[in-house]
Order: structure tokens, then sequence, then C-alpha cells
């Protein structure tokens, strides 16, 4: 007969809690993610284009949208005509 | 707490940094028992995180990763990571008696293989203090990719004990039911390698950093720099525009008696001087400006490599920036005296680079109850005898190396290790 594993996640989960601001930031994460996701959809964009189109502040995008590449959600595309942005668009 | 039976080794050495590895590879070679304890989750120091070192622009991890593997696999080397020392006590000549404290990595470090399942797998996204906050790793994570032990730790503050790492580990390393061990240490000997602590800007709250997006502090830059850079290219951190336009400011942080911290931090001037050429080689259409009192270039080649700077097309301005405003799409007026033409000027940039200076670390202090280590008049590891024998301090047997006995560059911390495992081995030994 097999028996049932024991993960120590359970264990924890009884001597924790999880911070009011790990939820939070979370949630955040998720929101913020979601609409950068959403921008590149259409087409690759640069950073102030999905700034504009999430109405998100310059640097949280660039903060996101950098992290997202990083864990392979977005690559980055071609740089635009006055070399200055680069556009970013998901990775397929 | 779990409690573990006592350890007994010829020689603590306390930081795992370039300095530390040294000290401790040199008494190793000469067959003594050492134990390494590092605070941090890899051996390295802040020099795996440079990009380049100065003069020569030899690659800094292609330096520190084989000496880092190298004090890993020595038999005669025994380390520690996430850990930390006190309570040292020196009970007679060559007796001294620690604590050694291991922090938990919910991970268990010999079945983990450093595949990252887990991390891919982590919902949460907090800043990563590895790339200076400017992107963001998980909660569960390996430090950085040249990091050594390449192991995963878990951010047990920010997780949100969802349990998926554990769920997806493919040798089920993760182990939430660690805690905190401690284990009695005794050595004959003590070298101190604990390293310096960065300047932070926010202090300066004219110059606007954590206000002012495109305002970084240097070790940013070096991390932009690096092949495992944070971005695609060198871009700003407000909008992600490709740069053309830099400004460093030296002497952040140091030669400065309103910030607590009178005294020169020996590496600023040469590596804003590296990683201006180093910028000018990634961004070759961009200009890059000095705002500095004056260059000291005081060590082998240094001289040499300013005027490589100067011919490359970097520009030196005499003159203390006074203030940093942000104009609407980003960029930042420096105001500033020009001392060689005596006038007030404003200039503008799209980036700007704070060159932060050294601060001692104030760990060093902690580490002894009895007797305490005694600190110069700017709480650096005091050196009782500078010239005749520099690795000595206040506590017979106790030996400082690198930085913690104040700021110097990477080639003076080895020289300084040197000498501190040899004062420990002839300590031992006589």
């Amino acid at each position: 007969m097999e028996t049932k594993k024991i993960k120590t996640i359970d264990i924890i989960k009884e001597k924790r809690t999880v911070s009011a601001e790990a939820k939070q930031n979370l949630k955040e994460y998720n929101k913020i993610k979601k609409l950068i996701l959403k921008s590149l959809e259409s087409e690759a964009k640069t950073i102030p284009q999905i700034a504009a189109e999430t109405e998100l502040p310059l640097d949280v995008v660039t903060f996101y949208l950098m992290t997202l590449r990083r864990y392979g959600s977005i690559e980055t595309g071609e740089i635009d005509d006055m070399d200055e942005y680069f556009s970013y668009k998901l990775k397929k | 707490m779990e409690q573990q039976n006592e350890l007994s080794f010829d020689t603590l050495v306390i930081g795992g940094g370039i300095a530390g590895s040294e000290a401790a590879i040199n008494l190793a070679n000469l067959n003594y028992k050492v134990i390494l304890v590092e605070k941090d989750l890899s051996l390295g120091g802040k020099m795996i995180h440079l990009s380049k070192v100065f003069p020569t622009l030899d690659c800094a991890a292609c330096i520190t990763t084989p000496k880092v593997s190298e004090t890993i696999r020595h038999p005669n080397i025994t380390i520690y990571t996430y850990s930390e020392v006190k309570n040292i006590v020196k009970v007679s000549e060559k007796k001294f008696t620690a604590t050694l404290v291991k922090k938990p990595r919910y991970v268990n470090e010999d079945l983990c293989t450093g595949c990252q399942e887990c991390e891919d797998k982590c919902p949460v996204v907090v800043k990563d203090q590895f790339q200076y906050d400017l992107v963001g790793r998980k909660a569960v994570y390996v430090p950085f990719s040249i990091a050594n032990p390449r192991v995963v730790n878990i951010d047990i503050e920010n997780c949100i004990l969802c349990g998926l790492c554990e769920k997806v580990c493919p040798v089920d390393a993760i182990d939430f039911t660690q805690e905190d061990v401690e284990i009695p240490l005794t050595v004959k000997s003590v070298i101190i390698a604990t390293g310096f602590e960065l300047f932070d800007p926010t202090q300066i709250l004219r110059y606007g950093f954590g206000k002012f997006k495109n305002v970084v502090t240097a070790m940013q830059m070096e991390r932009q720099l690096v092949p495992t850079r944070p971005y695609n290219s060198v871009l700003r951190p407000k909008d992600g525009k490709m740069p053309d336009n830099i400004a460093y400011i030296l002497c952040t942080g140091s030669r400065d008696e309103t910030v607590g911290n009178p005294i020169c931090s020996q590496i600023c001037c040469m590596y804003s001087v590296k990683q201006a050429q180093l910028l000018l080689g990634a961004l070759p259409m961009a200009d890059v400006s000095i705002y500095c009192m004056d260059i000291r270039a005081f060590g082998k080649g240094f001289c040499e490599f300013y005027q490589q700077a100067v011919g490359m097309g970097v520009e030196f301005h005499k003159g203390r920036v006074a203030k940093i405003t942000e104009k609407e799409n980003g960029n930042l007026i420096l105001r500033y005296e020009d001392i060689e033409e005596g006038k007030i000027k404003e200039v503008e940039h799209d980036l700007v680079v704070l060159s932060i200076g050294v601060l001692p670390n104030p760990d060093a202090k902690l580490l002894f109850d009895s007797p305490v280590i005694e600190s110069d008049e700017f709480n650096y590891v005091k050196q009782t005898d500078e010239l005749l024998c520099p690795p000595d301090t206040n506590i017979k047997g106790v030996f400082v190396a690198g930085t913690s006995s104040g700021p110097m560059d990477i080639p003076d911390s080895i020289l300084s290790a040197g000498a501190a495992s040899a004062c420990s081995a002839n300590y031992i030994r006589n």
C-alpha cells in the first residue's frame, strides 16, 4: 500500500502566515503582468507605447517588462529608427 | 533552534569575498584546516558582480570564479555560506571559541541541483538585490547565474507558501522544516575579511537617487555592463531608452564630511574611468562626462588608463555637482561650478551615474565578545602595526585582510589577504 508523502509546506503553514505585503505584492504583479502581456498581443511595442496604452508609470513597465523578459515570456525586438527605444514582443 | 556538535579548525576566515578566499586557499595549501564563513548565499563577494577590472579590463568573473571553485573544492577548506559567526572569545593563546549560525535556505543543499524548475513555477516577483533592484526575481531563486554553491534559496519573507516549488522539485530538495542551526567552534586563529559596504546615495537628497529613476549607482551600471545584464542593452531604468549622454558624479559619499565619510574610497575614480570606456564600447555614439574634484590615478597603469579614456573622448569636468533636477522627458539637469572657468553651469544629461564610495562593514565589530576588536577613527578594523605587520589587530591571533581595514582595490585586497594568511600561519606554528 502506498503511503502519502508529507509535504513540508504543510508543516511551515502551521507556524507561519503570509504577510499582507507579500499578498499585495503578488496581486500587483499579476495585474501588471496581465496588462503588459495583453498590450503586446497585437504587435511589438516600445516601453513608452506600453505605458501609454496601459496607463502604468514608465519605470513600472520597465521593471516588470524586463522581469517578464528574464523569465521568458517576452523577447526583444527591433530598435526604432532613432536608435532610442527597443520594441518587445511576446515569446512564441 | 537546532544545536550541533563542536567543530575544530586551525583558522576561521570570516568573509568569502576575494580576500577571504585568497587567505583560505593560502592556508589550506600549507595544510592547515580552514573554516570559511560567508554571510551571503554565494562566495565571491562584491567582485563576482563586476563586469571588468581596472586598469587591465580583464573579465572580473573570469578571475573570481576559478578562485571560488578552488576554494570550494579544496579538501582543507570547509565552507558555510548563508551563515554568520558570533560570540568570538579568546580563551588562551591559539584557542578561540565562537558560535556559527547557519541560516535556513529551506532547501537541502546536498540534494539541490540548481535546475531552477522551482524558480520557473514560483508566482512571486520581488526586486532582485543581486541586480541592484533593476529587475525582479522570484521568491525561490538561484542568487545569480555564476553563484557558487549553485543552490536555490527561498526568500521566506516574500514567499506566499503556495508549495509549488516543493511540488515540482524533481529531487525533493525543498525543505520548509529547516531552522537556524548553531554550531560551536574552536579555532587557533581568526582572519577578518568582512569587506566593505557601499554608500547609500539616498542620504544625498539633492542628487535625487530613488526619486529620479535615471539617476543610478555605479553598481547598477556595473550590472548593466556584464553579459548577464538585467536588460537587453544599456538602458535607462525609467523608460528603457538607450542613453546617449551619460554623466558620472565622482566622490558620491566619499571625501565628504557632510555625510560622515571624509576619506577617499580609492576605487571610484578608476571604476568610473573603466565604466566610461566600457560604455563607449557598448554605446559608440554616446557622450560620457565625468564630474570630479580631481582624478586620483595613483596605482600601476592607472594614469595611462585615465589618458586612454581621455583619448577615447571621455570628457572630464572639474567641479562638484550641487544639484540634480529632472525634466519631464526623464533627462536630468546638473548644476555645478566649473572650477577651471569659475562659472556656475547647468548641463543636461539623459542618464546620471553616481560613483558611490565605500564604507566600513559594521559586522566586523559585532563578531567579538572578548576581547573586543578595536576600530580606527573611520570605523575600519584597526591595524596595530600598519608598517611592519599590516594584518595585526589588537587581538593576538586575529588578523585583518582586504577592505575590512580600509578602502583598497582588488590587487591590494589580494596582497593583504596573502599577508594575513602568512601571519596566521606564523602565529599557529610558533
